[in-house]
């Protein structure tokens, strides 16, 4: 991370571009900070009050969710994207598809995320 | 009489942006009557609209331009006189790439359209219908008209031509709906107190006569899986048909008028139902509750003037494609955008006369229609849904609520799939 901060950031301090979201066996997903704060937990877990002890780096610790559920993340990457990129654009909203098989799982990481 | 709750300022609803208006050409002679546009229609794939002029005319619009010209010249846009005309013998309508506009004289006041896609497979002899000689190509497009002496008339909308006559209602086919699977089955609705069901894809054979209503039937809508017909009409008249069987499933009680509009969400878990009762219900569709009830008149009627002229008919109701939003249109000049989750409108447009609406394909658009031919466009408001909506409707379209009643899941959850909150 240390080697690139000029161009792209790190994970670490307040202004840090992006933040680490790792999995309960250890898989990490980094992604850009602006858009994960469309999860208005993560939003609370890096920004409250010292309850979360994510704080110090701009990492958030998802002890609940295990691996199999690594589709329904990248989905959940996919909405802040496309959250972030239509709101208060003028262009059209396309579409947002949600496969069924991942949907009940995606409506409860959702659900917790308050997105 | 306030047309909102008591604690909303009608002030502080936003207007909608207006996008354009197609003004209904002056009519050479006797202007009483005839002039009405009773429906408005968008093409599946949103290539054309269908404009019910009034006067037996309807124009069928190819919509991405209609859309460029009114950002063009501003929203006026005034139909040209030098408009293409039918041409019955130009049977190449492959010109898919431009769509025509054409305009169709039908023969009869047009009460009802409706836009339906085939897959056709085979040239086909007409039984017990009007003979005429067509080819189907690939990816035809079908308007069906519903006409004041319950004739119903099948026209290919690339070439404009005729294609079938189907007669067997002996008074108005007041709504007319195709199956959203593609199979062709066409239905429709009169004030003959019967519904009718066609297949056009069996040279229009009428396959059943749905039979229960005891007065005029208005309106008919399918649920998004094909499965369900809804269907409404006088004296308070809301059923549920099952579309595999032809059998009546339930009766929704609860308006205290004639119904006179109905449209299923896109995940087909909600069903909206406007009255002259001045009140839009929001019905779960699989156990006949009403989930939220949208108001027109403030304080709320009681069923006896609701039940009579009260000056704030609800005239037509129509869910957005983004399952959130429905727009209503009544008698106090008004049109409305509602929130499925709010009892008061998130937009409010001036309309007089209002008599029909419809989103566009791709719900960007809402189209309304009056008495005197014209139709006026706005934009719909839109807004990125929720993940959590999002992951809803893709459940919903496969789950009917008996079955996510049984889901192990926490109860918030449940009522949320539910739309119960």
């Amino acid at each position: 991370m240390d080697g690139e901060k000029k161009t792209y950031g790190g994970c670490e301090g307040p202004d840090a571009v992006y933040v680490k979201l790792i999995l309960s066996d250890g898989h990490e997903f980094i992604v850009k900070k602006e858009r994960a704060l469309t999860s208005g937990t993560i939003k609370a877990m890096l920004s409250g009050p010292g309850q979360f002890a994510e704080k110090e780096a701009d990492e958030v610790h998802f002890r609940e969710i295990p691996s199999h559920v690594l589709s329904k993340v990248y989905a959940l990457c996919m909405y802040f994207m496309y959250k972030v990129c239509y709101t208060n654009s003028s262009t059209e909203i396309p579409e947002f598809p949600v496969a069924p098989e991942i949907a009940l799982e995606l409506l409860m990481a959702a659900n917790f995320l308050d997105c | 009489m306030a047309s909102f709750p008591p604690r909303v300022n009608e002030k502080e609803i936003v207007r909608s942006r207006t996008i354009g208006e197609l003004l209904a050409p002056a009519a050479p002679f006797d202007k009483k009557c005839g002039r009405e546009n009773w429906t408005v229609a968008f093409a599946p794939d949103g290539s054309y609209f269908a404009w019910s002029q009034g006067h037996r005319t309807v124009k069928l619009v190819p919509w991405s331009q209609c859309l460029q010209n009114f950002l063009l010249h501003g929203t006026k846009n005034v139909t040209n006189s030098s408009s293409l005309r039918l041409q019955r013998q130009n049977s190449d309508g492959g010109q898919k790439n431009k769509p025509r506009e054409h305009i169709i004289d039908c023969g009869d006041i047009v009460w009802s359209l409706a836009f339906g896609s085939s897959v056709p497979e085979k040239q086909s002899r007409c039984v017990n219908i009007e003979w005429h000689r067509f080819r189907f190509g690939q990816d035809q497009l079908l308007l069906a008209t519903g006409l004041n002496n319950g004739r119903i008339k099948i026209w290919d909308v690339y070439t404009g031509k005729l294609l079938l006559n189907l007669v067997d209602h002996t008074e108005v086919v007041r709504d007319l709906t195709f199956a959203p699977d593609g199979s062709l089955i066409l239905v429709s609705a009169s004030r003959d107190k019967t519904l009718r069901v066609w297949d056009l894809k069996d040279d229009g054979n009428m396959m059943k006569v749905l039979r229960g209503h005891q007065n005029w039937v208005y309106s008919c809508a399918f649920s998004p899986d094909s499965s369900m017909l809804c269907s409404v009409g006088a004296s308070k008249a809301v059923f549920l048909w099952n579309m595999d069987k032809y059998t009546m499933i339930r009766k929704l009680e609860g308006h205290h008028h004639d119904v006179v509009a109905c449209d299923f969400s896109p995940d087909g878990a909600l069903l909206a139902t406007a009255s002259y009762d001045t009140r839009v219900y929001i019905w779960d569709p699989h156990n006949g509750d009403i989930l939220m009830e949208f108001g027109h008149l403030f304080p709320p009627p009681t069923p006896i003037f609701a039940g009579g002229a009260n000056d704030r008919w609800v005239r037509s109701v129509s869910f957005s494609h983004d399952g959130l939003h429905v727009a209503s249109l009544a008698d106090d000049k008004m049109v409305r955008f509602w929130r499925i989750d709010e009892d008061y409108p998130v937009q409010v447009a001036p309309l007089s006369n209002g008599l029909c609406c419809a989103f566009s394909t791709d719900g960007s658009v809402l189209a309304a229609g009056t008495h005197d031919g014209s139709v006026y466009f706005w934009a719909t408001p839109r807004q990125v849904p929720s993940l959590q909506h999002l992951c809803r409707m893709s459940i919903r379209r496969v789950m009917p609520t008996q079955e996510v009643q049984a889901l192990p899941i926490p109860s918030k959850l449940l009522e949320f799939l539910s739309y119960r909150v």
